[in-house]
This record gives C-alpha cells, structure tokens and sequence, in this order.
C-alpha cells in the first residue's frame, strides 16, 4: 500500500498532461500512486494515460463520463489508498520535493488535515511568468479561507485520508462512492471545500514554505466569464452560511470585497477596462478591508481600472510591460 | 455491604441535558444498587473545593483555562480520592465554530484532562475526537453515551399517517442550528404540516422575525413536562451545528417519532438508533427532508422495537457507571467502601 496518492484529474489534457505525469514521477518520496482520472476526455488523453500505466506501475487510470472537476476527483479520492493524498490538475507541475515536504509536514504535525504550499504561476509553454502566489502560512482561520483562500489552487493541497473522511458525505443521487468535493459546483468547488473542512472539523490547515506547484495560466478571453464566477461563489456562501451565520456576518463583506477586487484583477488582465472599474467600484462598495489589509495591492488594482479606463490597453501595457495574465477557469 | 459513596460536582444547573441526565443519576434504582450518589453544586471557576468525603468524585464541570486552578486545588485536596470528569459539551464540531486557537485550547483540555483518573465522553463520536486529538490516553476513556428515563415516552400513542407536526425542542440558542430550520421550513409549500418550537434562549427575537408572517410556526416557549411537548409533535428535527450526544433525539426514539438530525458529532450514531441522518447543515437538504416527512414515507418505530431500545439504553447507562466505579474501586461494584480501604 503506497504511502501517499495523487490524484491527477484530466479533461482533453493531451497537450499538458505528459509533463505533469513526469513531474509526479519523479517525486523524490517515492512511496506514491498517481491515480488519473480521465473525466469523459475526447482527445489523446486515454491513450497518454494508459502508455503512462504500462510504463509505471504505481500509475493507475480511472475512467468515467464527464462529471466535472470535483467529479473527478472524488473518483480519485475513491480509487486513492494512501494516508495521504494530493491533487494535480493535468496541467500543474509538482516540485520534485513537494510531497515529501507534506508528508513530513502532515507526520510532524498530526492535528494538520490540509497542508499546502505556494506556488509559481507558468505560461502555456510552462514559462514561468514571474508572478508567484505566495500566501500565508500558518495560524489559518476559516476566515483566512473566506478571504484570501491562501490554498491558492487545486494542485497545491496534500491532505490526510482522516480529514478527506471527516468531509465526506453521499448524497441521495449518489449510488457509487462519497463525495468531498461538491459536484454541484463546476466553480468555486475548491473554496467550497477548504471553507467547509474549516467550519465542519477541527482539522486544521497549514502551509509550507516554499513554491512547490507550477500553476499554468491559460490565456485570456476569461473576462465574461467573471459573472458567472461570482455568481458560483455567491452560491458557495448561499450553502455554507447556515453552518455559522454569525462568522458570515462577521466576514462576509470583507471577503466579498476581495472576491471582486480578484475579479477586477482578471478584467484587468483581459484589457477590459469598464469591466474592471465596476467591478473595482462595487468591492469599494462592500468593503474597505482590502484597502487597509492590502493597500498596495488594492491601490494598484484601483490604479489600473483607471489607467486602462482612461488611457486604453496601451497605456496600461506600457505600464504593466507586459506583466498581466490571467487566471484560468477550472474545468 | 456498603456501597461506595459518589459526589458529583455541577457549575451549571439550568435546565438542559445535563441536568436531566444528572436526576436520572439521582432517581435510577438501577444506579442506586451500586453506589450511594450525592450532588454538590459548586460555583464556575471557583477555588473553594477543598476535601469532599466520597469514594469518587465525578466532575461535571464546564472545563476552562479560568476553571484550571480550581481542578488543580480538588485534585491536590482529595489526593487518595478518584476523580472522574464527565465531558458534557465540547466535541470537534464545537471547536471547529467556536474556538479561535485550537491549539491552545486543546492544551487546557490535556491539562484538565491529566488530573482526572478517568474522562467520560458522552458519545463514541466525542470518545473517537478526544483520542485523535491526544486529549488523553485510551487508558483514561471510558465511553457512557448519556441517558435518561425514558419508560415515560415509550407509552405515548405511535404516530400514524402523515406528519402534521414537526417539533424542535431545546434551548433558543444558535447551537440548536433552529434559524436553518425555519428558512427550510419556509420553503415548503403549505401543505398544512406546522413547525413548533419548545424553549426559550437568546436567539427567540431572531428566530422570531426570520418565521415573522407564516402562520405555520409557532413558539411554544419553554416545556417544563418534556412528555407534553412530545404528545404534541409527530417528528423531532434536531439541525444542530454541534452536540456531544443529543438526549431528546433518544426521547423522541423512544416516542415513536421521526427524527431527523444534522450528523454532526454524537448525532450522527443516533442514526444507530433509527434517527434520519440529513447529512449536513445546508437549506437545501433540510428542506427536502423536511417535504419527505409530510409524503408519509417514513415512520416511526414500532412500541417493540422502542421498548427494546429503552431497555438497553437503560443497561447500557448502568453497565457503563457501575462498571466504572468498579474499575476506580479494585472490586466488584457495590462491594465496599474504598474509605476503609484508604484509612
């Protein structure tokens, strides 16, 4: 039985998927499987899948119709038989030392249900664009989660099987296997999760140094997509608000804040300057909190709603240089 | 043969679950044939322990970092005597909502915890938290899932036919999780089935507004006769956001009620006892349970099956203390004085 499980969901991951295989393999803790769950792929992606399980044998595939992001790693979770157990899009990039610097982290410290670690944000030729995410590391409250998700992505958490068991649960439609992550969801599913292990158990979630995931940005055109973001994460607190109305009331307009302000950040990267000055207006709106928690980031997203608004796309390229991109949508 | 002597220490006296199992204590033959009981009430925090005459000194207190210097005095004042502690509130799912520092709180709970020769966690859910957060060894538990009697309510009429009344019996405090209730409540069409409320708590204003303009709830203020609120309601909902066991859930078992609960911490075994498990704390699903129980789907257990249960919770209860005392003591329970054996 392998010590730790990574589970690798892949939806038409032809082009990226081999390098992400690659870099699982050559984990330096050694004691893994590589579960890949191939979620209803149209592309190359069955056959790169299971080339990599003929050469390796702690690779094993998973196949199943499309259920989304969340779908497929539940099925990972399911198929998973490690103590611990870490997610890879197929697209992200491991450290060669990051699960080892989790489960070194998750044996140290047996209260610790999550452990995460910063990231590097790469290009489509997996580049590194210079941008890192790099979030706090200790002393995280649900609150920290609400706000600022200091998890980052979906490739940086390793999880104990424990604290994946305390979240499970199976639905009245569900006839296979639990869920973990909410299926209903196909945005916003990784908060929903992280928010719902920081109000539901006492498990608690810490970072490690160091930026040990490559989190690959897709190009932009992801602008119109923002309203259906925030709609899916307002439809995350919709959920978890009666679990503590009382924590919500405390943190919401905060987090709503930031949650535009991120927004406004993306429209900003897509050169949509009208987008980004509502979206800069309505966070101001709801809260002040980024302004005095994170004044240089919050002003220099309120400064190039304007340059942009006023100036145009030149303007701001010429005084971003180049520096903007933009996030990805998840599957 | 003289049975040993028992003090139980409570801070706390209003009315709830504690209190009720505590009269169970004092009023069960069956706990009577084992051990003399007595209670002691004692003020929160205090310092002014000093020697208690008994064989075995059973806490109940709310454990705090203010209360610790308190144990630290009963423990050095009573050094020949045994100590239990009986963990009536704090469970994963109260941490998880309410403490700020983990950490430091389960250091408290450790230090507490090291000066009793036993703890009683009052749920296998609670028992299964405190061993994985190292609260203390598996040595020092003892799990005795709380009970009262419960004769009382086996001999209400069984429901039949479709639920008309839903009740929510407890405390008016956000822990009861009522508010998610009533907004899935609300969400039903009104097909004549009614929600009643039974008690009083801080949050009856909230609650108040949020059911303010349908007709269908109603607040029956505090039951006094927890039988009559039960005679009066068809399905117990308990949507609680933590609870160490969950008492009323094994009452209105008893009573032949559907009973649905959240799962959090020790709900989620009284689905062992035939408690509908909704999974989870959200609108949606309370609501779709909440319209199942007016389709008539699911009924409540048959008087045999509920007699059955009563029995054995009762033996359990029994078996669980007086198999305790016996422990602490070195002998068969009921088989002497540890005094004389101190001396």
């Amino acid at each position: 039985m392998p010590i730790a499980s990574i589970v690798v969901p892949s939806y038409n991951a032809q082009a990226t998927l081999p390098e992400t295989l690659a870099s699982l393999r050559v984990q330096s803790f050694q004691d893994i499987e590589i579960i890949i769950v191939n979620d209803g792929s149209t592309d190359d992606t069955a056959r790169i899948a299971e080339a990599a399980s003929a050469a390796d044998p702690r690779i094993r595939v998973v196949t199943q119709l499309n259920r989304g992001l969340a779908g497929a790693r539940n099925s990972g979770i399911a198929a998973a038989r490690g103590e611990f157990v870490g997610f890879c899009d197929a697209d992200d990039l491991w450290h060669p030392g990051k699960m080892a610097a989790h489960v070194a982290h998750l044996r140290q410290a047996t209260d610790v249900g999550l452990s995460y670690a910063g990231s590097r944000l790469i290009d489509m030729q997996s580049q590194p664009i210079g941008a890192v995410q790099k979030p706090r590391l200790s002393g995280v409250t649900a609150a920290h989660i609400l706000k600022r998700n200091p998890i980052g992505n979906g490739s940086a958490p390793v999880m104990r099987r424990e604290a994946l068991q305390a979240l499970a649960y199976r639905p009245r439609t569900e006839m296979e296997r639990d869920w973990v992550f909410d299926e209903t969801f196909r945005q916003s599913e990784d908060i929903e999760c992280w928010l719902r292990l920081a109000l539901t158990t006492d498990w608690r979630i810490e970072g490690v140094e160091g930026f040990l995931t490559d989190y690959r940005l897709s190009p932009g055109g992801l602008s119109a997509a923002t309203d259906r973001q925030l709609a899916s994460w307002e439809r995350m607190i919709e959920k978890l608000l009666p679990l503590s109305p009382g924590f919500f009331a405390r943190h919401l307009g905060a987090a709503r804040a930031y949650q535009l302000r991120y927004l406004a950040r993306r429209a900003i990267s897509d050169l949509d300057g009208p987008r980004a000055m509502r979206l800069v207006r309505q966070s101001l709106t709801q809260s002040v909190t980024p302004l005095v928690e994170e004044p240089i980031k919050t002003g220099i997203t309120m400064i190039a709603a304007l340059v942009l608004l006023g100036g145009g796309a030149a303007a701001l390229k010429f005084a971003m240089r180049g520096k903007a991109s933009s996030p990805k949508t998840s599957a | 043969m003289k049975r040993p002597h028992i003090v139980h220490l409570i801070d706390d006296t209003t009315a709830g679950g504690v209190m009720r199992v505590l009269d169970h204590i004092r009023q069960s033959p069956d706990l009577a044939r084992h051990a003399v009981h007595s209670f002691k009430q004692v003020k929160r925090g205090t310092l002014a322990f000093g020697r208690i005459d008994a064989d075995v000194i059973v806490s109940h207190l709310t454990l705090n970092w203010r209360g610790l210097p308190g144990l630290f005095v009963l423990r050095a004042s009573n050094a020949g005597r045994k100590l239990v502690h009986v963990e009536h509130s704090y469970t994963e799912s109260f941490v998880a909502l309410n403490v700020a520092k983990p950490r430091r709180f389960m250091a408290m709970l450790r230090i507490a915890f090291a000066l009793f020769d036993k703890v009683v966690a009052v749920s296998k859910a609670q028992g299964k938290w405190m061993l994985r957060r190292d609260l203390l060894s598996s040595s020092g538990l003892r799990v005795i899932r709380s009970a009262v009697d419960l004769t009382e309510f086996t001999r209400l009429d069984p429901v039949s036919g479709p639920v008309r009344v839903i009740g929510a019996i407890g405390r008016l405090d956000t822990q009861k999780g009522f508010d998610l209730l009533i907004t899935a409540f609300r969400a039903l069409p009104d097909t004549g089935l009614k929600l009643a409320f039974y008690g009083e708590g801080p949050e009856r204003p909230a609650l108040e507004a949020l059911a303010a303009g349908d007709a269908r709830i109603s607040f029956e203020g505090f039951a006094a006769d927890p039988m009559h609120a039960m005679s009066q309601v068809d399905a117990i909902a308990m949507p609680s956001r933590w609870e160490a066991y969950g008492l009323v859930a094994q009452e209105a078992l008893a009573a032949g009620r559907i009973v649905l609960v959240s799962g959090v911490d020790g709900l989620a075994e009284q689905s062992d006892d035939g408690a509908v498990n909704v999974g989870g704390l959200t609108v949606a699903a309370w609501t779709r349970e909440l319209g199942d129980l007016n389709g008539g789907g699911r009924t409540g257990a048959p008087v045999k099956a509920r007699l059955a249960h009563c029995a054995q919770s009762r033996r359990a209860f029994e078996a669980g203390w007086s198999g305790l005392f016996a422990d602490l003591l070195g002998h068969e329970a009921g088989g002497g004085s540890a005094s004389s054996r101190a001396a």
